[in-house]
């Protein structure tokens, strides 16, 4: 029997065998249902099929170059954070055709792929991914030019976020304004309590996505529960970006500190950063051809701006040396993102302190600036 | 009041401006040793007769299998159904360029980027300072003055290359003066066959006179004689707000989201090539940026 | 026109002359002949002992270089106003390293560089704005030649 269809904002709690429910709901809708699930000791972002799958009982240990997913005492199924995934492989694939061409008689002509773009249902986005999605939309959607690889697989998506009740020691979301609850841009949202999860409606989707499942009461207890235990992440949450507001500026009338050869020195140019972040959106062409000459594909592939060849011109590059690619990364990322698209480029996953592996932490090194001109 | 840096539509408002129309070579002038005008026709005929560009734009040409090359178009924009490229023959794509004959294809996307806004000057003395390939996306201007003569006040072309032999476009320059325009050209060196200017592009500032209010400088060239040529116009008291240069990055998408082209807080190929240059003037000094 | 006269007209017509009291135009004006040449001729040739200092007053001289498989190098033009020579105010090598030549029949006003330097050790108020002047000149030169040797123009390097 199908409930009655609920408003956005609305707020039910579902014992968390529904989830069950609700994944092959999306399924025989059509979705592809991708959620975290442990591969090589690690959160990944891949299909799912129940909620066997996900890491049930993992917390993720994170700190300046160290990942760990450790076995907890806890049942819950999205405690641990996100690893090197994110959801942005999804979105902005690693690799996609952009055309063919062939040459009959002579003549060229370009064939645009037609492709099967999958439906996905995103579940467990948490908020800072959510946020990352946002920044995004305003990267490849915009009003001089729409991506239309982006804009085809983003209109079909569901995504059932879940708001973050034990952020690790690597996020600082709360800085960033994006986190640790989600508060919009989905279309179902989930708080996992130890019983239930508390479900809010964001969208018509989301509303029609619960319409089988049993539903149960938000109930004041459990709100409160909820409230509670996303005051508590929020204040377990360490590292800070102090003063946020004046960052763009501040780095943006500092680009010849000699800071820069300080910070810029640990950094080994690996790109780990770039592949990790969520919102890093650089990408380049490859050209392949097959031997006969007559028949070539032309790909995207993402790029990134420590990557050597990123700044090369004819005769020479014009960012030679490691200092003037990082202090393109971290001045792209949190100030010069905002005069190209009215916010920051950051989201404060944490992600790239996890995984650089010379220990660089982007909150550490904007205080050291902070510090340096204060 | 600034002008703004006008952008001009794309000429086709397609989905895909990531796969290229197809363009026939029509006709191949050489210009110097390593520089060659190739001269494009759209084979589409919709497309041929809907496409527009600006002077300063720049279209991504393609040859199937090697690549794509950023490159300004030097040609009249007013007779946008012919579109000429001067090609400086120095990577892999455009020495594969180099190889094609008339009657074969490349692929083209664009035209992109913002362009020398030179319809917001009518009135003002113009003085374009040009450098080596540097004149191409100026040539468009030209044309542009030549047919609106009337418009603009004393125009000077200050112009230089390595050698004599690399100078650009030498057989237009007599049209260029019969339409009161001043042609100043100087070469780095040159043997005793050369009867012109020995010296650099700044140098030919100290030779003729500017009205520091009423003059424009357009500029394109290697970015050291840029720098140079700004120095020479502020010297004269031309303002910030009346200097525009063009620049050059690494350039993929021509559209603002590979992130290759960028320049501070700009995108080369969608914020510029052409810039004023009080908006560069925070960056352009700082280096390795 | 009497060549007194021409001088004087000559030299009035140059901005920098315009800056100077009577007395210190008359004291130069003394000391400047004008000279006449056809294109092609050589003003003065590398290694000449030649004091002048030269100021275009129309034409184009041609600063050259002479090497023995490259030829004559052009390396730097004078227009009207620009000085040549300058190295006889600073005379730190007897001879000239460079010739002039004159690209197109020129007409140049010829300072006595000895003379000049009396003039500046003698009277250290012009002198004074002599030095200035030609500090000015050999600044700019420089600037030129740094261009210059920076190649910018330069083919880069293939891929």
């Amino acid at each position: 029997m199908a409930n009655a269809r609920l408003d956005i904002g609305a707020k039910v709690a579902i014992k968390k065998p529904q989830l069950n429910i609700l994944i092959a709901f999306l399924q025989d809708s059509g979705y592809l249902t991708i959620g975290p699930r442990v591969r090589d000791n690690a959160v990944t972002y891949a299909p799912i099929d129940t909620l066997e799958d996900l890491p049930r009982g993992y917390d993720s240990e994170q700190e300046r170059a160290h990942y760990r997913l450790i076995r907890a005492d806890h049942q819950r199924y999205f405690d641990a954070a996100p690893g090197s995934d994110s959801w942005k492989k999804f979105l902005f694939p690693p690799r996609s055709r952009l055309f063919e061409a062939c040459r009959e008689n002579g003549r060229w002509r370009t064939n645009l792929p037609a492709e099967q773009v999958p439906q996905y249902a995103f579940i467990g986005v948490r908020p800072c991914d959510l946020a990352a999605i946002r920044v995004q939309d305003h990267v490849f959607m915009r009003q001089d030019f729409v991506d239309p690889i982006y804009k085809a697989r983003r209109e079909k998506i569901l995504i059932l976020a879940v708001s973050c009740t034990h952020p690790n020691s690597t996020c600082f979301c709360t800085s960033m304004g994006t986190g640790p609850k989600a508060t919009s841009g989905f279309d179902l949202s989930l708080t996992e309590l130890e019983d239930v999860f508390l479900v809010e409606v964001g969208s018509e989707a989301g509303s029609g996505a619960l319409q089988s499942l049993e539903l149960d009461h938000a109930t004041a207890y459990r709100l409160q529960l909820a409230e509670t235990a996303l005051q508590k992440a929020e204040r377990s949450i360490q590292r800070r970006i102090e003063n946020i507001e004046a960052v763009p500026e501040l780095l943006h009338n500092n680009l010849e500190h000699p800071l820069w050869d300080e910070v810029g020195s640990h950094c080994l140019s690996c790109t780990n950063c770039t592949q990790v972040c969520p919102t890093c959106f650089c990408w380049d062409v490859e050209d392949l051809d097959d031997l006969s000459g007559d028949k070539t594909r032309r790909e995207r592939i993402w790029d990134s701006c420590f990557n050597p060849s990123y700044s090369y011109i004819a005769g020479g590059n014009t960012r030679p040396t490691t200092k003037s690619r990082y202090r393109q990364w971290l001045t792209h990322k949190v100030s010069t993102w905002i005069n190209q698209f009215g916010e920051s480029g950051c989201v404060g996953c944490g992600r790239c302190i996890t995984w650089c592996p010379a220990k660089i932490d982007i909150t550490a090194d904007i205080k050291k600036f902070q510090e340096a001109t204060a | 009041m600034k002008p703004s840096i006008p952008v001009p539509a794309a000429a086709h408002q397609e989905d895909y401006l990531l796969s290229p129309y197809w363009a026939e070579i029509t006709e191949i002038v050489p210009e110097t040793d390593d520089t060659t005008t190739f001269w494009l026709e759209l084979t589409d005929k919709e497309l041929r007769d809907s496409y527009k560009f600006a002077a300063g734009q720049f279209n991504m040409l393609y040859l199937p299998g090697y690549g794509e090359a950023a490159l300004s178009i030097s040609s009249d924009p007013e007779r946008p159904e012919r579109i000429g490229h001067t090609i400086r023959f120095v990577g892999n794509v455009t020495h594969a360029i180099r190889r094609l004959r008339v009657g074969q294809t490349l692929g083209l996307r664009g035209p992109f980027g913002t362009a020398w806004p030179i319809a917001a000057y009518q009135g003002s003395d113009v003085a374009i300072a040009a450098g080596g390939i540097g004149l191409a996306p100026l040539r468009p201007v030209i044309y542009h003055i030549i047919n609106h003569r009337q418009d603009y006040g004393n125009v000077t072309i200050l112009y230089g290359a390595r050698t004599p032999s690399d100078l650009l476009y030498t057989s237009e320059y007599a049209e260029w003066e019969e339409n009161d325009i001043r042609v100043m050209v100087t070469v780095d060196r040159a043997d005793e066959s050369w009867q012109g200017q020995v010296g650099v592009v700044p140098m030919l500032f100290y030779r003729c006179r500017f009205d520091d209010q009423k003059t424009v400088v357009f500029s394109c060239g290697p970015e050291i004689m840029m720098r140079f040529v700004v120095f020479e116009g502020l010297a004269r008291r031309i303002s910030t707000d009346r200097i525009y240069l063009s620049l050059e990055r690494n350039m993929k998408c021509g559209q603002g989201f590979c992130g290759h082209c960028q320049y501070g807080p700009y995108f080369i190929c969608k914020d510029g090539p052409v810039y004023r240059f009080d908006q560069l003037e925070p960056y352009f000094n700082l280096e390795d940026l | 026109m009497d060549p007194q006269n021409e001088l004087v007209d000559a030299l009035q017509a140059i901005p920098w002359f315009q800056e100077l009291s009577d007395e210190h135009f008359q004291k130069i004006c003394a000391i400047t002949h004008l000279v006449r040449v056809d294109k092609d001729t050589t003003i003065f040739a590398e290694g000449e002992q030649d004091e002048n200092l030269y100021i275009v007053l129309e034409g184009r001289v041609a600063i050259e270089i002479y090497s023995p498989v490259r030829g004559r190098i052009r390396i730097f033009t004078a227009e009207p106003l620009d000085v040549v020579g300058w190295s006889s105010v600073t005379p730190v090598v007897r001879q000239r390293t460079a010739s002039a030549r004159a690209v197109l029949d020129s007409r140049l006003a010829a300072i006595d560089g000895l003379a000049l330097r009396q003039l500046c050790d003698d009277d250290c108020e012009l002198g004074y704005k002599i030095m200035r002047r030609i500090a000015n000149v050999v600044a700019a030169r420089l600037m030129v030649t740094r261009l210059q040797l920076l190649d910018v123009f330069g083919h880069p390097e293939k891929d």
